[in-house]
């Protein structure tokens, strides 16, 4: 009760309220996403109360999956790459004047899949948090090739197996540099004073999520124009179908346990539930034509994201997903080290963060039912707009954190390397999942070796290690399998 | 350049780099070597030898592609980039506000703004926001210019 006295304060709503609306704003953007935006804003709340800042990132990671659905609905433009399944659907039902119903149904449903996925969290996060306990140097590293695994489910149409893992192992050799734990000598920093405390994440993290990104605007040959006829008319009010009910419960389980699993997005959840919706549909005919069925299990999956992604990232310190590793950036420049101290020291500040979700959800809730239509205009806005705005607070944001030029240059490089790798089919995702997991692998490593006295079977002893191998070769072999029917169908064809 | 060749280019350039990086660790000091150094060379071999199998099935399909094509404007990628530089490169004797004050315009424009009134909005509203929330309201100290 008295962490949620501490969410139910002027200052509390106000944030939560702010950084909301902030998230719907910047996922109604097509081009910026929930990780741009979170990334962007953890250096400026260095100088918050810790508690505040964090609820103010929590409602922009809230309101951000929630506000791509708008353009995906009345412009067919997805704010966010999570929103490209609600798109499929909500488009043609806004075309043929239903837009009022598929607002209120991906408003609906998001609200319920993202209130869902933050009881599970509150509910299994102590208890996993428990567990880690008993973690020990050996299991900190297997946990870390535990992420790494997850990088392979990361895999998509557009990235390989291979350069998924490349793209990790890059991101872990990245982290080398700076002083080595161990020897307290330097590595790689050739001469750079900069380079002594190692490459910062966030610069890293703003340049592969939000710099990028506006250089691919500004590189935009012509901007495509936008079709705005399904706005008008989605301005009346309108009943919510019914039998939609079991689609967002669908939508909700699915997304929060793939939230769970350290690599997967928002994306990825939203598209299994809208295949799962469609295959247990009576409707499956209308799938592709405007069904709110689609809309309904979309929207419920990608919200059941958020908290499904926090449970690894605040128990375990290994990030569901490139939102929750900038989540995790801002607890650690507070000084709240994910893991069991979370949910003992720091309780006063990470319960109440968790709770202040729930006012998020009720938040664009609220937005979503009232200005969803007039909402969908953000898409319109031009990128000579945006570009310059954005980019001058990837700067700004650069700077802020160390006060450190260095790490401006740093942004800027690694958004230019970051378009070249992504343009070639690597994991940007799994670059950064390599950067933050690179710390911990060492230190697990290393205190192993020192415990297991140069043995690597250390890394085999207890009964935790062994179930986590289990877990890690889980997550490789169907990946591998499918590799492997892919060659075998390839050699055939050939 | 064809996308296969720079691909070709990145991946022999990660099979160099994770030599280079597997030699260097001889020269780690006492404890190192059976601690940070073996962990380094595990993330050699791996980047190392993912590299190496992923340039092996690209010379064996021996695919022809597209060439690639990193921007579809080169003009305006490169401006913002040397914008940003730019940017970086003033931030230290004139602060935030008045590089930004020159950058945003300027980069809208780039990109094809030519509204006046569009320009300084967007100009004007982002010193005013980043002045009131994070000067006023959050009480962050933004750098100024040195003189």
């Amino acid at each position: 009760m008295e962490y949620l006295s501490e969410v139910f304060t002027l200052p509390a709503i106000l944030t939560i309220v702010l950084g909301t609306f902030a998230g719907v704003v910047v996922g109604g953007m097509p081009g910026l996403t929930a990780t741009m935006a979170v990334g962007l804003l953890v250096p400026f709340t260095y100088t918050m109360d810790p508690t505040l800042g964090l609820m103010l990132l929590g409602g922009i990671y809230c309101g951000a999956m929630y506000g791509g659905s708008i353009p995906a609905i009345l412009l067919n433009t997805p704010g966010t790459p999570a929103a490209v399944a609600t798109a499929l659907e909500g488009y043609p039902m806004a075309r043929r004047g239903e837009g009022s119903v598929a607002l209120k149904t991906s408003v609906i449903a998001s609200f319920m899949g993202g209130t869902f996925s933050i009881v599970i969290l509150l509910m299994f996060a102590p208890l996993l948090a428990r567990q880690a306990l008993e973690f020990g140097p050996a299991e900190t590293f297997l946990l870390a090739l535990l992420g790494l695994a997850g990088i392979v489910s990361i895999v998509d149409e557009n990235t390989s197996l291979l350069k998924a893992l490349l793209s990790g192992f890059l991101g872990m050799i990245i982290a080398v540099v700076g002083t080595d734990n161990m020897s307290g000598g330097l590595r790689y920093t050739f001469g750079l004073t900069d380079l002594i405390d190692g490459i910062n994440f966030m610069p890293a993290l703003i340049g592969l999520f939000s710099m990028l990104q506006m250089l691919e605007l500004a590189g935009q040959r012509e901007h495509a124009p936008i079709d705005t006829s399904a706005i008008n008319g989605s301005q009346k009010r309108a009943k919510l179908p019914k039998g939609l009910g079991k689609y967002m419960a669908l939508g909700s389980g699915t997304g929060t346990v793939i939230g769970i699993l350290p690599g997967e997005g928002a994306t990825i959840a939203a598209f299994i539930s809208y295949n799962f919706a469609k295959q247990i549909s009576k409707a499956k005919h209308m799938f592709g034509k405007g069904n709110p069925e689609g809309v309904a299990a979309a929207e419920a999956g990608n919200n059941g994201c958020v908290g499904g992604s926090l449970v690894p990232t605040l128990t375990l310190g290994i990030p569901g997903n490139s939102v929750a590793a900038a989540l995790m950036g801002a607890f650690i420049i507070h000084g709240m080290i994910p893991g069991p101290e979370l949910f003992t020291v720091h309780a006063d500040r990470t319960y109440p963060f968790i709770l202040s979700m729930f006012v998020a959800n009720f938040t664009f809730l609220i937005i979503g039912l009232a200005f969803a239509p007039y909402l969908a205009r953000i898409a319109l806005i031009p990128p000579s707009v945006m570009v310059p705005i954005v980019s001058a607070f990837a700067v700004l944001g650069c700077y802020a954190l160390n006060s450190s030029v260095f790490d401006i240059y740093l942004m800027i490089a690694f958004a230019t390397f970051g378009l070249l790798l992504k343009k070639l089919g690597y994991s940007l995702e799994g670059l950064i999942l390599g950067l933050i997991l690179g710390p911990i692998a060492e230190n697990g490593f290393s205190q192993g070796m020192i415990i297991g006295r140069g043995s690597p079977t250390i890394f085999f002893h207890s009964e935790i290690a062994k179930v986590m191998w289990v877990i890690i070769i889980a997550l490789l072999v169907p990946p591998l399998l499918s590799i492997a029917r892919k060659w075998r169908a390839s050699l055939r064809a050939s | 350049m064809s996308r296969t060749t720079v691909d070709r280019i990145v991946l022999a350039g990660f099979v160099v780099l994770a030599v280079l990086l597997y030699i260097s660790t001889a020269s780690y000091p006492g404890i190192a070597q059976k601690t940070s150094a073996k962990y380094v060379r595990f993330l050699a071999v791996c980047l190392g030898g993912l590299g190496a199998v992923q340039l092996g099935l690209s010379l064996w399909k021996e695919r022809r592609t597209m060439p690639l094509a990193l921007t579809g404007h080169v003009g305006r990628f490169v401006g913002l980039i040397v914008g940003l530089i730019a940017f970086a490169v003033a931030f230290n004797t004139l602060g935030f506000f008045i590089p930004a004050a020159i950058f945003v315009p300027v980069i809208s424009v780039m990109l094809g703004q030519r509204n006046p009134i569009v320009i300084a909005g967007t100009t004007l509203g982002l010193l005013a926001a980043v002045y009131l929330i994070f000067v006023v309201v959050l009480g962050i100290r933004l750098p100024g210019p040195q003189f």
